[in-house]
Formats: C-alpha cells, sequence, structure tokens
C-alpha cells in the first residue's frame, strides 16, 4: 500500500490508477473490490497471447470521504492505454450498479438519511477507449455503461476526474459527458476523436497531432473549463483533485443536476446553441473561442499560472 | 446483389406502413430547417398501424456547416437532433401509461461520428452522448426501441445510433451489412497480429470481428434478418415482444445493453461478464457493514 499522506502531494498526472483511487478516499478506507488477487484477466488477451493484467488495467473499490461512501473506478493508462473491454466494462458497471443497489437499500431503510451518507461514484479516467483487441465487447460495455449512468440519474452522483497521462477519448469520452460533474486539471485531456485519428483521418491541415500545445488548446482542462465541459479545473495534485471531490460529497443528489451538460431537452437546446455558435465564429483555434467568451489576451491567460487563469477567465456563456 | 446501404430513407419506406411517414415532425415538434442536421431523419410513422418514431440518416445528405459530416455520419447537429427527436418522443407520451408509449425504430446505417477539430473544440463526445442517455431515457420510461441494422454500424456511431436500443436487428452481410469498431485489417496493424491469425482465431472468438454474424454470436444482436421484406415483421414482433417482457417488470434482464450481456452470455460469446460482476458483488458483501451510516 503507499503511504497515504506521502501520495497527497503527488502528481495527480504522474499516478496510478491504485494511488489515484486509494488517495481519493479517506486514509485506509479503500477496500479495492475485483482486485488483482482475483485475477480477473481478459481472456481474449489470453486468446491472442497478449500481456495481461492481473485487474484488467482497471482498479474498482469502494472508500468513503468522511461519512459518503465512495465507489471508485480509475483506470490504468499504462495498461493498453486504458482500453476497455469485456472484464474492465463489467467492472466499471458493476461498481456502478453496486452504488445504486446500496443506495436504494440505505435509503429503504431510512428515507431522511442524509446526502453525505449516500453513495456516490467517483470514476478516474484515463483511457482511449474501446480496447481493439476485444473491441466488440468493449462497444457493447460502453453501451452498458452508459445504460448504468442513466440508471444513476436522481439517485447517485457520478463524478468524473479526469487529469492522467492518456486523457479520456473514444467511447469514455462521451461516458465522461454524461456524467454528473467533471473535474480536470490542466493537464487532463477530454474529447471523443483523439487528436492523431483527426490528423489521419482529415489531414494535417486540420489537426497537427504533433502540435503539443495545440492538442491541449483543443481537448486540454482549460479549454475545458472555458467551455464550461469541466465544471472544475483543479491542480495537479492528489489532494487538489480529492479535495474538490470531498466538496461535492457535501452535496444532494439534486444539486448535480445543475452541473450536467448534457441529459435533458433544455440542457440539449443549450449545447445547440454552441453548435450554431461554432456554424458562426468557424474556429480554427481554441483561442478564437476565448476571445468570443470576452478573454482579450487568450496567449497569456493560457500560458500563465492556473490561479491567475481561474481568477480572471472568461468561461463561454451558451 | 441487394443492399440498402446508404439508403437510409428507402430503407424507412420498407419497414413502416406505406406513405406513412412524415418527416420532420414528433408529436407536437416540428424540425423545419432543412439544413439544421441534414443528415439526420427524424420523424412520425404507423408500423402495422400504431405509431412510431423513426430516426434514420441520409448518406446523401453533407452538413456544409460542419464539412466533417457526410455519408451518413453523425456531427454535432445530428447528434442533438435526434436526441431532440427523442425528447419529443418522451414528452407526446408523457401522460400515457408505460405499456402505451410509442415505440422508436433506428435505423442504422451509419459510418462514424464527426471528427473533426471544431467538434473537438465545442465536445463532439457531448452531441453522441446527450443522444444515448435521451435513447436510455425513452427506453427505461417505457418506449420500446427497436434499432435495425441496414448498412454500416461502426464504434461510436453505432453506440449513439443502435446499442441504446431495447433490440438490435441486423440484415445479415449478404446485404453488405457492417458491424464493427474497426476492420479488421486494421486492428490487424495495430494489434501487430497477422489477419490471418485473426480470421482463424475469430472462429472460436467473435470479440474482434467484423459483421453481423459476430455480433450475434456476442448477444450484441438479437436476431439476423435474412430478407429485406423481413425487416418489417421483425420489427414489429420485436415491439410486441419489448413490451411484454417491459409489463412483466423484466425488461431490464431481457432488453436493452443489459440484455445483451445475458444473451452474450448464453451464446457463448461474453462469458466473463457474469462472472465479474457476481465476485464483486460478493466482495462488496463481505465489506458492507463497513460503508453503512454509523450510528451514534
Amino acid at each position: 500500500m503507499p503511504n497515504w499522506s506521502r501520495l497527497q502531494t503527488n502528481s495527480f498526472l504522474e499516478c496510478s490508477a491504485r494511488d489515484r483511487a486509494v488517495g481519493l478516499v479517506d486514509e485506509g478506507s479503500f477496500v479495492e473490490l475485483g482486485g488483482p488477487f482475483d485475477r480477473l484477466v481478459s481472456p481474449h488477451l489470453v486468446a491472442l497471447g497478449e500481456a495481461v493484467e492481473n485487474d484488467d488495467g482497471i482498479v474498482t473499490g469502494v472508500g468513503r470521504i468522511g461519512t459518503r461512501p465512495v465507489f471508485v473506478i480509475s483506470q490504468e493508462g499504462r495498461f493498453i492505454g486504458g482500453s476497455v473491454g469485456e472484464v474492465g466494462g463489467a467492472k466499471m458497471v458493476g461498481i456502478i450498479d453496486m452504488a445504486i443497489e446500496f443506495n436504494d437499500r440505505l435509503v429503504a431503510e431510512n428515507p431522511d438519511l442524509p446526502a453525505a451518507a449516500r453513495p456516490l461514484v467517483a470514476i478516474s479516467f484515463e483511457t482511449g477507449g474501446v480496447r481493439l483487441h476485444e473491441a466488440n465487447a468493449g462497444l457493447l460495455a460502453h453501451a452498458e455503461v452508459m445504460d448504468a449512468l442513466q440508471r444513476a440519474r436522481h439517485k447517485v452522483p457520478v463524478v468524473a476526474l479526469i487529469g492522467s497521462r492518456i486523457g479520456c477519448f473514444g467511447g469514455m469520452g462521451f461516458v465522461a459527458a454524461a456524467t454528473d460533474a467533471i473535474v480536470m486539471s490542466e493537464f487532463g485531456r477530454l474529447g471523443l476523436t483523439g487528436p492523431e485519428v483527426i490528423e489521419q483521418e482529415m489531414g494535417k491541415d486540420e489537426f497537427d497531432a504533433s502540435n503539443r500545445a495545440l492538442v491541449y488548446r483543443t481537448t486540454g482542462g482549460r479549454h475545458k473549463y472555458v467551455m464550461g465541459d469541466a465544471n472544475f479545473l483543479v491542480d495537479d495534485t492528489v489532494a487538489a483533485f480529492r479535495a474538490q471531490l470531498a466538496d461535492l460529497c457535501a452535496l444532494p443528489v439534486a444539486s448535480f443536476e445543475a452541473m450536467r451538460r448534457i441529459g435533458s431537452p433544455e440542457l440539449v437546446e443549450k449545447q445547440l446553441r454552441g453548435v450554431a455558435l461554432a456554424a458562426e465564429l468557424k474556429p480554427t483555434d481554441a483561442r478564437d473561442i476565448w476571445r468570443h467568451a470576452g478573454n482579450n489576451d487568450p496567449v497569456g491567460l493560457a500560458d500563465g499560472p492556473l490561479s491567475d487563469f481561474r481568477k480572471s477567465v472568461r468561461r463561454l456563456a451558451l | 446483389m441487394e443492399t440498402l446501404l446508404g439508403q437510409g430513407r428507402a430503407a424507412i419506406d420498407l419497414i413502416v406502413d406505406a406513405g406513412s411517414f412524415t418527416e420532420g415532425t414528433v408529436g407536437a415538434r416540428t424540425f423545419d430547417d432543412p439544413d439544421f442536421g441534414p443528415g439526420a431523419v427524424v420523424g412520425t410513422a404507423q408500423l402495422d398501424g400504431e405509431t412510431v418514431t423513426v430516426i434514420a440518416s441520409d448518406a446523401e445528405a453533407f452538413n456544409e456547416k460542419f464539412p466533417v459530416v457526410y455519408s451518413g455520419i453523425i456531427g454535432m447537429e445530428e447528434g442533438y437532433k435526434m436526441a431532440q427527436a427523442v425528447y419529443a418522443t418522451l414528452a407526446a407520451d408523457a401522460e400515457k401509461e408505460a405499456a402505451r408509449k410509442r415505440a422508436i425504430v433506428l435505423i442504422v446505417d451509419t459510418p462514424g461520428n464527426g471528427p473533426g477539430k471544431v467538434e473537438e473544440l465545442f465536445g463532439m463526445n457531448k452531441a453522441t452522448g446527450a443522444y444515448q442517455l435521451a435513447l436510455a431515457e425513452a427506453r427505461l420510461a417505457g418506449h420500446p426501441i427497436v434499432a435495425m441494422v441496414v448498412g454500416r454500424a461502426i464504434s461510436g456511431a453505432f453506440l449513439c445510433h443502435g446499442l441504446q436500443a431495447d433490440r438490435i436487428l441486423s440484415l445479415t452481410s449478404e446485404f453488405q451489412t457492417m458491424i464493427h469498431v474497426m476492420p479488421i485489417t486494421s486492428v490487424s496493424r495495430i494489434i501487430k497480429k497477422d489477419v490471418e491469425l485473426l480470421e482463424e482465431l475469430a472462429k472460436a472468438n467473435p470479440v474482434f470481428a467484423a459483421g453481423p454474424a459476430f455480433f450475434y454470436k456476442l448477444g450484441g444482436v438479437e436476431r439476423l434478418v435474412e430478407s429485406i421484406d423481413g425487416m418489417r415483421p421483425a420489427i414489429a414482433a420485436q415491439i410486441a415482444d419489448i413490451r411484454k417482457a417491459k409489463s412483466d417488470g423484466a425488461a431490464t434482464a431481457l432488453t436493452g445493453p443489459r440484455g445483451r450481456g445475458a444473451l452474450g452470455a448464453e451464446r457463448g460469446g461474453r462469458t466473463v461478464r457474469p462472472k465479474v460482476q457476481e465476485l464483486l458483488r460478493a466482495e462488496f458483501a463481505a465489506v458492507e457493514d463497513r460503508f453503512r451510516p454509523r450510528a451514534n
């Protein structure tokens, strides 16, 4: 077990999935479910003669923040890019299901149970989406996770934490979009089609994937914060992510609806105002949108310290 | 050989009651701007005399505002328009009891989601996510949802336009239907395994192979349909069957993404999934008391 206190000051970006899972909840409270000793390996990787991991590249379990049981899902990018296959997908769905079922049981026993004692789900994403070695099973698993998120609505808040190396792309990009609240660091990246894929499909003129600054300007935490796609932009430490999660743990499930980006006809209308703006503005760079949002010096704003950014940035109003 | 590839509009006419499709109207809502999400075809029709919402893609349409959207690709406008059609369906039957809510028929022929820089800047992931959530909400509210694959059902686009349905049907591969994340040749290149080896392994393990027959083995497709004439009765039969499952309260286990999970285990395609979830449940049961509210 890693030293919990030391973990708090670590870079979230550099942390393994297990360190993130342990560090996000209260010291000593994390219980891993479906851990390495269970040897939940992907049978499909075995069939292909590929290396396997005993947790299939995803850490799942339950811990506590204060009085709140927090069900944790934490993806490991170092194992096949955090890709999701049959086993990893089943672990994700299983954890969300258990949070919902546990919530239902607790509320049945005590309908007045305060929010801070009800389950919450935290997902630390680090993934490119579907695992190509078992692509069909991965695709079906993604659909099940979406279904589970909709079932959790109005019962169990689901919080996305995005600040790991791979970012959150592919099918998991829209799974993250469908959560209740999104916490990112400036190193977090969120999107659907990864930069390399856009470059490959549409050409280098559309997107130069080797331009790291451009990549971050397009899908990185600062931009997603301006767009309202990330609700909170935190420092790159485990403690900062944990503090934000702890703040959210104090809130009742109804408060999370206001943080959502999608999931109702009204939110669809709101996002469509963004789409209309995209057609009108024809941005070639995030800077164009930042300027439109009222930020006169997007370059300075992007390059300055995060604390200044948070203080002075204007977010896009739709 | 016959194919409906690229012919989403023709497929609608083959499936619903003759002349019954009213494009651009779902319940009280009308979609009258022809330039808005032109690739997304939404409307209302009758199927065996029952009112249904139809959502399809038009592969001939090109979205001039978003040049990456053509050939049936689902872009931002298309994804949100499809979501709006679902919400309009929910609103239209909001007062009806669950068993009488209208069905939604998804006609699937789409090669992907919009892969562009503007799409990433504004969040294409939200458009496809919004559509999926709307479908999941409608399904859980009692609307039977049937997806009929008539052409391409590819990756993220199939996830939003298809995989949230209660049941998925597909024309067999003789009709040039394609269901996959990526063609096996691309999978081979990326995971660095010979195509021949993958094709050999696919005979026993359908998880990385492309095509409706492999999806059938994984429970991803409820039924393969062997003729174009067979689509209409097959969809009607599924709607009736879903209604029955929903009224029995068994829909969670028998339909939708979970139903496909159960079917995948039954057909031997995905057998580990239920074991993983059983194990998690057993392990949590052993520690559950630690996470209950503490008595003061």
